[in-house]
């Protein structure tokens, strides 16, 4: 696709303006994790840490134990990615490429999880969680991510399943294909950009959850990142430049996996190709 | 077709696997800690030893002197273990929810404006009274007043650790640069309201440098102001009750904020924001960072807040000082206060209350007194001088004025929180407060505003918790 | 498509299974506890009918219709303004532009930036006085606002610190765009036609799958938009934004009126409901599926 000049010039200007607009936030939080209380609060305010504390993240990273949290975070992370990525990739599959009976109507249903506001669930599920016994453990937050990963996913991955021409299945079904190997090596495949935007969505999601180990976690070495964060705020104060430092290292991982992970869903696959 | 279904089945199996592996890794932890606490059965006197949970909020200072008191508690006795709980955000959802699945701690942490009279109501706490009545160490008249709260008369439902009341806080050389003098510590020399605006409009500097007494002077860049009186009914309290006025009345039956007494209290406060300019509005006080800060780059050259704040000006390195509350009438204070509750659930009611009594001790939560964030619970250490030596003297967090602005205020002067007996506090000022905001944005003066909302307060009025029904 | 109940079963089992298990349960639970007068703390709990429904639409809790509309008008605003804005946001994204991998990470940064950081950030953006928005306003000399702190304009301004999120919107239009052949546009350069007519036949019906669920997915969260009357504004001015979750939430918790608070989340419930089945419904007007076009 060409682009006139003219168009790439707009185009570059709208987006400098939004990024400077969008960076601020982030801006924020990095340059309040590196000054004193004072300056953090100054108004107007401003932008250069005088002096850079940069013991703020060594005095932050030490106060809790940040390596337990980090350990745990990263099971809990890790375990939700893969559950999430595998089934709700297939339930995706059975909700778009195969026909049955009642197929949508199950999916309505399935939809309808996300319209209650958790507010009046918390309670129900804490008490079903801890009558089978997992209440303190990591169960909760993982084993759910291994039945479907959130309908949230799967309605994302459905969308994307039903832009693949069907003629593909069609032609592997004559080649005696099974749904499986159509799954793995034409709707997979085709879908690369979504499965990653599912990938990096489950990753980031359950990187910065705080609800979910908050009620279902009780003893202090099985907490995360996002729950040791609430630690610095407290209920009624808060140590700002602890609390900066430390959520600009719970940050950083996040805005590196974007990174690396963007690369992926950047260059669009070409249907073309197997179209012919 | 059977090639497709045994796939499907080695790949189920493998999740299957995966979760188990994963997350066995977290049981593995919690394996250990559950040997290492049973609950004990309730074999009292001998020496088995028990644990007893506990679940506090609070910045992580104060976690780390809850636990102080706790090591202190645990070194007198051995065979109990305290499992502390720190539960820093969302402490009611989370309570909410232990509640609900029976899983609570034997003593916790409560806020009288949230849910400790709900679950007090239910029956969920121990009547502390009864441990009071039989307790040879420590009995209601060895407390402050004001720190215990009550469902009704004779059914304590908590004890606070210690008193929080309010003062004038301000910058010593911004007095000193101005030449003017300082609040007076003393209640006898206290300011009228009127000094108090006096002055607090002679430190109103704008960006050119003119006060608030200057004809020329410009309100819409302020960058001094005099006072920051937030509108936080904590602090509008003070001088709802030191002009005699009340939430309620008194025999708990009116709606009391629409009275002359509380309406020219209130009235007074917005002014001070929208009359005088001397105080940030609601929407300036968004950019006025917490008091020691406010006091400290200047942004406020007073600040009207709890005494609790002192722990966080004695981390700040400036002068600061603090003066008691200008009058209106009375001088009075509100105390506002934390509390610790037993839950009637816990196995070790006996260990509990030793643990509360623990807590309650000035003694051993020396370094939350001495820190700034407390104020001891025991009367005598506010009289005995040798006691108050103890929390008040060479401390950064106790400046000068601190003994008369607040201690003495204290034991005479101090009035209990509304929320400790106003009944339905919060539905009440689910009403007042949207009301308010049209006053302390100078919409509406307190009087229409309060008016028109009264019948709609009136219906929430349930009585107070401190008369007999 | 080939037709196979068994098959269809087996590849949504573990969906269909999790949601028997994790959430169909918690949901009848709610729904039955909307009958009761449900308070956690009490020991007994008694059934009470529709009570609590009938407490709600009598009028006696004013403050039902009011967050209910409070609801709505945050709703109306801030579902065409994301759409629209992420949607732009997300083409000039896809242009072949030096350095998009970074753009792309700015335009995300304020969705993982924690909520504490980034509230503080809207509290100084939208200060009457000092904040950087009223500042150009007034160098532009345009009037300027009060803001989150003023009646009128508390709700369009949560609108707008809700657009600093629209991250994960723009990266699924992304991915949608992503998707779409360059052979299409190639096509309308054979036959002359401009942006234009690329936007209007090629990129919008290629990328309607997208909208259709970027859609329904910010209806949905805008009905159960929380956070922001939770962290910025606590339900003023004069409850000007009183959300209708934080409202049932504060009745659920504060108050421990979790049967009441249940039956207001079952009423939003059926709302959205409606109107996610009702985008459903239109979607076969407007969305194109290469795969079958069905819904």
């Amino acid at each position: 696709m060409r682009i006139s000049k003219l168009r790439l010039g707009a185009g570059y200007t709208a987006l400098i303006i939004i990024s400077g607009m969008f960076i601020i936030p982030f801006l924020w939080l990095i340059r309040s994790s590196l000054m004193d209380l004072s300056q953090i609060f100054t108004m107007p305010p401003e932008w250069i840490p005088r002096p850079f504390h940069w013991d703020n993240f060594q005095r932050a990273l030490t106060f809790l134990p940040f390596d337990t949290f980090f350990r745990n975070t990263t099971i809990i992370v890790f375990s939700v990615l893969i559950g999430t990525v595998l089934t709700s990739s297939i339930a995706a599959f059975g909700f778009s490429r195969i026909e049955w009976r009642g197929r949508d109507t199950v999916f309505a249903i399935l939809m309808t999880s996300m319209m209650l506001p958790a507010a009046v669930t918390i309670i129900p599920s804490f008490l079903g969680w801890q009558k089978l016994g997992f209440y303190d453990s990591f169960y909760p937050l993982i084993v759910p991510a291994y039945f479907g990963g959130g309908i949230f996913n799967i309605f994302l991955l459905r969308q994307f399943y039903l832009t693949i021409p069907l003629d593909f299945d069609e032609a592997a079904y004559v080649d005696g294909a099974t749904y499986f190997q159509i799954y793995m090596r034409i709707i997979l495949p085709l879908s690369r950009s979504a499965i990653i935007v599912v990938a990096l969505f489950s990753f980031l999601a359950s990187w910065n959850d705080f609800m979910g180990p908050l009620i279902y976690l009780k003893s202090d070495n099985l907490f995360t990142l996002a729950l040791g964060l609430q630690m610095f705020q407290g209920t009624y104060t808060a140590q700002w430049d602890l609390l900066m430092a430390a959520s600009a290292a719970v940050v950083l991982p996040c805005v590196i996996v974007f990174l690396l992970g963007q690369r992926y869903f950047l260059e669009g696959i070409t249907l073309s190709g197997l179209k012919g | 077709m059977l090639r497709q279904r045994k796939s499907m089945s080695v790949l189920i199996a493998l999740m299957m696997l995966l979760v188990t592996i994963l997350t066995s890794c977290s049981k593995a932890n919690t394996a250990s800690e559950n040997t290492a606490s049973p609950s004990a059965s309730g074999d009292e006197g001998s020496n088995e030893s028990i644990t007893l949970r506990m679940s506090v909020w609070g910045a992580p200072a104060e976690v780390a002197a809850y636990k102080f008191a706790i090591k202190k508690f645990e070194a007198q006795f051995p065979n109990v273990k305290v499992d502390l709980q720190h539960i820093a955000t969302d402490y009611d959802t989370k309570l909410t929810t232990m509640v609900a699945g029976n899983d609570v701690p034997d003593i916790a942490m409560m806020e009288s404006g949230s849910i400790a009279f709900p679950l007090g109501e239910q029956g969920k706490f121990y009547n502390l009274q009864e441990f009071l009545d039989t307790d040879p160490d420590i009995n209601v008249d060895k407390l402050v007043p004001n720190i215990m709260y009550s469902l009704e008369p004779g059914n304590v439902i908590g004890i606070g650790p210690g008193p929080e009341s309010f003062g004038l806080f301000y910058n010593e050389d911004i007095f000193k640069d101005a030449g003017i003098s300082p609040p007076p510590a003393k209640v006898s020399e206290a300011w009228t309201w009127d000094e108090f605006v006096d002055v607090a409009k002679q430190l109103t500097i704008d960006n050119k440098g003119r006060n608030a007494k200057d004809p020329d002077f410009d309100p819409k860049n302020i960058k001094q102001y005099g006072v920051n009186a937030s509108t936080w009914w904590g602090i509008y309290s003070n001088f709802i009750y030191s002009n005699g006025g009340d939430f309620i009345s008194a025999d708990g039956k009116t709606f009391g904020l629409n009275q002359p007494e509380a309406v020219e209290a209130i009235q007074k406060v917005a002014d001070l924001m929208n009359v005088h300019h001397v105080s940030p509005s609601p929407v300036q006080a968004k950019n006025i960072p917490a008091t020691n800060v406010a006091l400290q780059t200047k942004k406020v050259a007073m600040a009207i807040d709890g005494q609790w704040t002192t722990a966080n000006l004695a981390q700040s390195k400036f002068n600061f000082n603090v003066g008691v509350l200008p009058v209106m009438k009375e001088p009075v204070t509100t105390v506002v206060a934390g509390m610790f509750s037993i839950f009637k659930s816990t196995k070790h009611p006996q260990e509990s209350w030793e643990l509360l009594k623990a807590l309650l001790d000035p003694e051993a939560a020396i370094d939350m007194i001495t820190s700034g964030t407390w104020m001891p619970s025991y009367k005598d250490w506010y009289t005995d001088p040798e006691l108050i030596a103890k929390w008040t003297e060479g401390l950064d967090s106790r400046p000068s004025g601190y003994k008369d602005a607040i201690i003495d205020v204290i034991l005479t002067k101090s009035h209990q929180t509304p929320t400790g007996y106003v009944k339905n506090f919060n539905k009440i000022m689910d009403v007042v407060n949207p009301a308010l905001d049209k006053v302390w944005l100078g919409q509406q003066t307190a009087q229409e505003a309060m008016d028109a909302i009264a019948p709609k307060a009136q219906a929430q009025v349930k009585g107070r918790r401190d008369i007999p029904q | 498509m080939r037709k196979g109940l068994f098959y269809g079963l087996l590849f949504t089992a573990p969906a269909i299974l999790g949601f028997i298990i994790f959430t169909l349960g918690p949901m009848i639970a709610s729904l039955v506890l909307s009958l009761t007068d449900y308070n956690v703390f009490k020991d007994q709990t008694s059934f009470i009918g529709f009570d609590n429904y009938s407490r709600m639409f009598s009028g006696e809790d004013e403050l039902f219709y009011k967050s209910l509309g409070v609801t709505f008008y945050f709703v109306v605003l801030r579902v065409p303004a994301v759409i629209i804005l992420s949607f732009f946001i997300a083409l000039l994204l896809n242009m072949n532009v030096k350095g998009r991998a970074i753009f792309r990470t700015i335009i995300y940064l304020p969705s993982i930036v924690p909520a504490v950081a980034s509230a503080m950030i809207w509290m100084w953006l939208l200060n009457p006085d000092l904040g950087l928005l009223n500042s150009v306003l007034s160098w532009l000399h345009l009037p300027t606002s009060n803001w989150l702190y003023a009646e009128g304009s508390v709700i369009p301004s949560v609108v707008l610190t809700t657009l600093w999120g629209i991250g994960s919107t723009v990266i699924i239009f992304l991915a949608g765009l992503s998707g779409i052949s360059k052979q299409y546009y190639e096509a309308i350069d054979v036959d002359g036609g401009g942006w234009y007519s690329k936007l209007r036949h090629i990129t919008i019906p290629m990328v309607s799958p997208t909208i259709f669920f970027n859609t329904i997915m910010t209806i949905i969260g805008s009905f159960q938009v929380f956070n922001e009357a939770y962290i910025l504004t606590e339900g003023g001015p004069n409850n000007k934004s009183l959300f209708y979750v934080f409202y049932l939430w504060r009745t659920g918790f504060r108050d421990t009126e979790m049967g009441y608070a249940s039956a207001l989340a079952w009423v939003l419930f059926l709302i959205i409901m409606f109107f996610t089945y009702f985008v459903f419904k239109t979607s076969k007007f407007w969305v194109h599926y290469e795969g079958g076009g069905r819904t």
